[in-house]
């Protein structure tokens, strides 16, 4: 068994992590499963981990600044029934895992293991949603969008832990998520979509898609978004061929034991398309 | 009529749902060791070196050099090894054990052997027959030179995992020479058999006990004869109580699976658009050894005409090895691959008739008196066509498909007719089972079941006690039937093949019915029965003429899905199933046979997806081999019809396995429906739908 730290508070868990690189554990359903072994053995954990499951003071969502701020050890099923939770957050989670995964595990460890299937980050992508990142002496906000680099890969510090997540506070009259994953529970992504837009005085004022499973990284490109704004939407409907070839452009799915890369790139885009119709 | 249908609660229920049930990873023994297989990386070659790190104080390794007896897990044919000598033929072959009483030196000791390969070109396609059987009935050949026209399809099925809750495993002991295993197993004595042999012992050495087994569906039929027998070798060599349980991947990457299968359709059509006669040829993979792969295909090939007669027939089937992992059996055992084939083909033969589905069938549907494929007789009367008409009344059948068969619906309905032969195909119950049962009435009036059945959640603790206490006309309370253990109970058979409320049932019908005849209050009375065919029955194995079972249960099942137009994904709204089962011993039981095996059924039809790559498993844990989940299982509603079976005991015949067969193409047929295309494979996945609706030839 590896070294294990359990902080009491996030004073100390800044401490250990400035004096040593642990591996950060907040709910632990995705670094259980990754680094299982024979039963009744020690996961096979290489490097010293520090569990997070005592930083109460990290368990909130509340209202500050016009933004919904999020701590970053809440764990998903206290979100998915809080009244703060934005609409489309809620439909992504109401989905995730299954009920016993969702009561440990956080939208910081989704985020930290930065899978191209994770469904929370299509809601944290199209909310424009920012993590912070403390170490012992700095604090930082980081979109979640630039927080993930690749598969497994983000910009967090060997020092820093996430605290909180902040949501800007928006508004829309249209939001649908839509997951493909096999079944309708338990499952995990082989592609999903989320689209959000606020539609004024027939014209399209926001517009937000975001593509899961389909690239090393989520797909969301503002240029392409910004491009269809203040324009009616059957302008944008008549348009889908141009509006679908600008998003192929980025579909680069992989084929492997749950999909192949044809069926991911058809249904994303029949997704983009199904969407836009119903603006 | 009996009421013995009426429910009671599952005599083992109140255990298992309050977690009070101790299953074989459960059980613990002081100073037990730990078992782990070391397996091959390959799919075929030869082994060139092994080296073993030095091994840590008690620490052993078990290979084939340790096998007292034969290298060879006893079933039907020699060619499957206890552990692997030289040659390599899949991926994953166990070659030795790693046996230690503390897990993580054991774990350190398999990390560390180092073996190296000499490889060679595996063999992925059918192509290698080593069963090939074929039966003719009536003269196919002068119906084929007379037909107006034939029609010709060929129909691919996958692999399918059991998917029990429990994993593989086992728990052994040893005593001076006395070899005690307890394991989830469906078939003690095949593990006595093949344990014996291994040994090269006295069977009075070898003692298998059934554990509480965790669900099996097939799957602990024969593969736990493999390790037991490794089991068995290790506890010669150790001379410790030793623990082999599998982890979940590892039994999904290893452990047999459900018979991929190409099976190619010819029908003859006369001048009435009658079908005159079919040849048929059915391939099935049976992986890296034939193992029970020949009854398998023997079941298919008798089912190739499911539940039509067709006058003339030319089966022919062939089993290939191929180097993947070995395929066994699974609910159905080679009839849901089979009866899938059949449907579809009814199908598209209809439609390329342009005739109506469903009379077109109605007009083909077997009667009694009929001959069965292998030219024996339906002897018992045929329920079918009130059947049919039972479940289109529930389900609205003919409204919704004139609903559905509008183009740019993406809703359907489907429908499947069928039937599944009960006990052992052919002779197999009176030339190989011979199943015995013992019934011992002790001092205080108490009734023991001494049989080999298993109870591994289907019921049949519940439903045989059930039996006895209606015959003896005592409470369910004063009749006992302990988890069978080969040093006290005889062999009644494995818990296989639809057979234990029909056969081993009516053995014990039988026996209860000796005790009480001779009944004498606070007696210690004995008694034994054992199996006789059904004097009608013929069977000729050579030519595979005659009855080959002696009765047959039916069902009809109907499905009805929506096809999402974005993502081309399945959901299924509703099932509703008609069966004759003889007689119900237990209705709620039957009904959850019914759900479950539907869920099993349909899921293969459209969900379940599970491929190797280069021989390698790819969906091997349960989140990448996709079963339902209870949100996604559709709302059922299942009706039972009686049509007692003059030999079943108060009528029954088998109900295991019928309610899973149908399930494929009636999910199949019911996306045919909504997507306007045929399908020739399943599991029907979004993927293969997108290929359909995209391609125009089809």
């Amino acid at each position: 068994m590896v070294e294990h730290v359990i902080p009491k508070n996030l004073e100390e868990a800044l401490k250990y992590l400035n004096a040593k690189p642990y591996k950060v554990i907040a709910g632990g359903t995705d670094l259980m499963v990754q680094h299982r072994a024979w039963s009744a053995l020690s996961p096979n954990f290489k490097t010293p981990l520090l569990f997070c499951f005592n930083l109460n003071a990290l368990k909130y969502i509340k209202v500050q600044n016009d933004e919904i701020a999020i701590g970053s050890m809440t764990d998903l099923e206290t979100l998915l029934d809080h009244p703060l939770t934005p609409e489309i957050l809620r439909k992504v989670i109401s989905v995730m895992a299954s009920p016993a995964i969702r009561k440990v595990s956080t939208l910081s460890g989704n985020i930290i293991n930065a899978s191209p299937a994770a469904d929370s980050l299509l809601a944290l992508y199209a909310l424009d949603a920012k993590v912070v990142c403390r170490s012992l002496h700095t604090e930082r906000e980081v979109l979640v969008s630039e927080m993930v680099l690749g598969p497994r890969k983000t910009q967090l510090k060997a020092h820093e832990i996430i605290t909180e997540i902040r949501i800007p506070k928006t508004s829309f009259t249209h939001t649908t998520f839509v997951k493909v994953g096999g079944r309708l529970a338990d499952a995990i992504s082989k592609v999903a979509f989320v689209g959000c837009a606020q539609i004024v005085n027939n014209q399209v004022k926001d517009l937000r898609i975001v593509l899961n499973a389909v690239s090393a990284t989520l797909i969301r490109q503002k240029a392409i978004e910004s491009q269809w704004l203040n324009k009616a939407p059957n302008v944008l409907q008549s348009q889908m061929d141009t509006i679908l070839e600008a998003y192929e452009a980025y579909i680069q799915p992989i084929d492997d034991q749950r999909s192949n890369k044809y069926y991911r790139k058809q249904t994303a885009l029949n997704l983009i398309k199904q969407f836009i119709n119903t603006l | 009529m009996s009421t013995i249908n009426r429910s009671v609660p599952k005599v083992d229920a109140k255990d298992k749902i309050s977690g009070k049930m101790l299953y074989v990873s459960d059980l613990h023994i002081d100073g037990m060791y730990y078992a782990k297989t070391v397996r091959s990386t390959i799919s075929k070659g030869f082994i060139k070196s092994i080296t073993l790190p030095e091994l840590p104080e008690e620490v052993t390794v078990v290979d084939y050099r340790d096998i007292p007896g034969k290298n060879n897990v006893k079933m039907i044919f020699e060619d499957w090894p206890v552990f692997a000598e030289k040659a390599i033929s899949h991926y994953g072959e166990p070659i030795m054990l790693v046996v230690g009483p503390n897990k993580a030196i054991v774990q350190d000791v398999v990390n560390e052997i180092d073996i190296q390969y000499t490889l060679a070109e595996p063999v992925f396609d059918m192509v290698n027959s080593v069963v090939d059987y074929h039966f003719t009935k009536g003269n196919p050949e002068s119906a084929f030179k007379n037909a107006k026209r034939t029609i010709k399809y060929t129909y691919e099925t996958g692999y399918q995992e059991q998917a029990y809750i429990e994993p593989q495993g086992f728990i052994g002991t040893i005593e001076g020479n006395k070899v005690h295993l307890t394991g989830s197993i469906q078939a003690p004595y095949y593990v006595k058999n093949a344990v014996v042999e291994t040994l090269a012992c006295d069977p009075s050495d070898v003692r298998i006990v059934q554990a509480n087994v965790g669900g099996a569906f097939g799957g602990k039929e024969e593969f736990p004869s493999l390790i037991g027998c490794q089991l068995a070798v290790a506890l010669k060599k150790v001379k410790k109580p030793i623990k082999l349980i599998y982890e979940r991947e590892e039994d999904m990457e290893v452990t047999t699976k459900r018979h991929p299968a190409k099976i190619t359709m010819e029908a003859a059509i006369d001048e009435n658009h009658h079908i005159s006669a079919i040849k048929a040829h059915v391939g099935i993979d049976g992986g890296a050894f034939t193992g029970l792969s020949s009854v398998v295909l023997s079941r298919a090939m008798i089912a190739a005409t499911s539940a039509y007669t067709i006058a003339h027939l030319q089966v022919d089937g062939d089993v290939y090895l191929t180097n993947t992992v070995p395929n066994g059996a699974f609910r159905g055992f080679g009839a849901p691959q089979m009866i899938f084939a059949v449907e579809m083909f009814m199908n598209h033969i209809a439609k390329d008739l342009s005739k109506d589905l469903h009379a077109y069938r109605l007009n083909h549907l077997a009667k009694q008196h009929d001959l069965t494929t292998t030219s024996g007789t339906f002897r018992d009367p045929i329920l079918m066509p009130q059947m049919i008409e039972k479940a289109c009344e529930m389900s609205d059948y003919h409204h919704k498909k004139t609903l559905y068969e509008r183009p740019g619906s993406y809703k359907g309905i489907g429908m499947s007719w069928f039937l599944h032969g009960c006990g052992f195909t052919g002779s197999g119950e009176a030339e190989h089972i011979k199943a015995k049962v013992k019934l011992r009435k002790d001092e205080q009036d108490n009734v023991h079941l001494m049989i080999a059945a298993v109870d591994m959640g289907q019921g049949a603790k519940t439903t045989l006690m059930k039996v006895a206490a209606e015959v003896l006309k005592r409470p369910l309370e004063t009749i006992h039937f302990d988890n069978p253990d080969t040093d006290q109970v005889p062999d009644s058979g494995p818990t296989v093949a639809s057979r234990t409320a029909m056969v081993v049932g009516g053995l014990v019908a039988r026996a209860a019915k000796q005790i009480k005849d001779n009944w004498v209050d606070g007696k210690v009375q004995t008694v034994h029965e054992s199996y006789k065919q059904p004097e009608y029955m013929s069977w000729d194995q050579a030519t595979f003429t005659g009855d080959a079972y002696p009765a047959y249960s039916w069902g009809v099942n109907v499905v009805e899905v929506e096809v999402d137009k974005a993502s081309y994904e399945v959901t299924v709204k509703n099932i509703w199933s008609v069966y004759d089962v003889g007689k119900s011993l237990d209705d709620n039981i039957v009904l959850g046979q019914a759900d479950g095996g539907t869920a099993q059924g349909v899921a293969y039809g459209y969900l379940e997806v599970m491929r190797h790559k280069d021989g390698k498993i790819v969906n091997k844990n349960m989140t990448d081999y996709v079963i339902p989940t209870a949100v996604d299982m559709a709302k059922t509603e299942t009706v039972l019809f009686d049509n007692p079976f003059a030999l079943g005991p108060y009528g029954a015949k088998g109900a295991g396995e019928l309610t899973l067969v149908g399930g494929a193409p009636a999910v199949a047929t019911a996306i045919e429906m909504a997507i306007n295309k045929r399908i020739y494979k399943i599991p029907a996945t979004p993927e293969y739908l997108m290929e359909l609706i995209h391609s125009d030839n089809n």
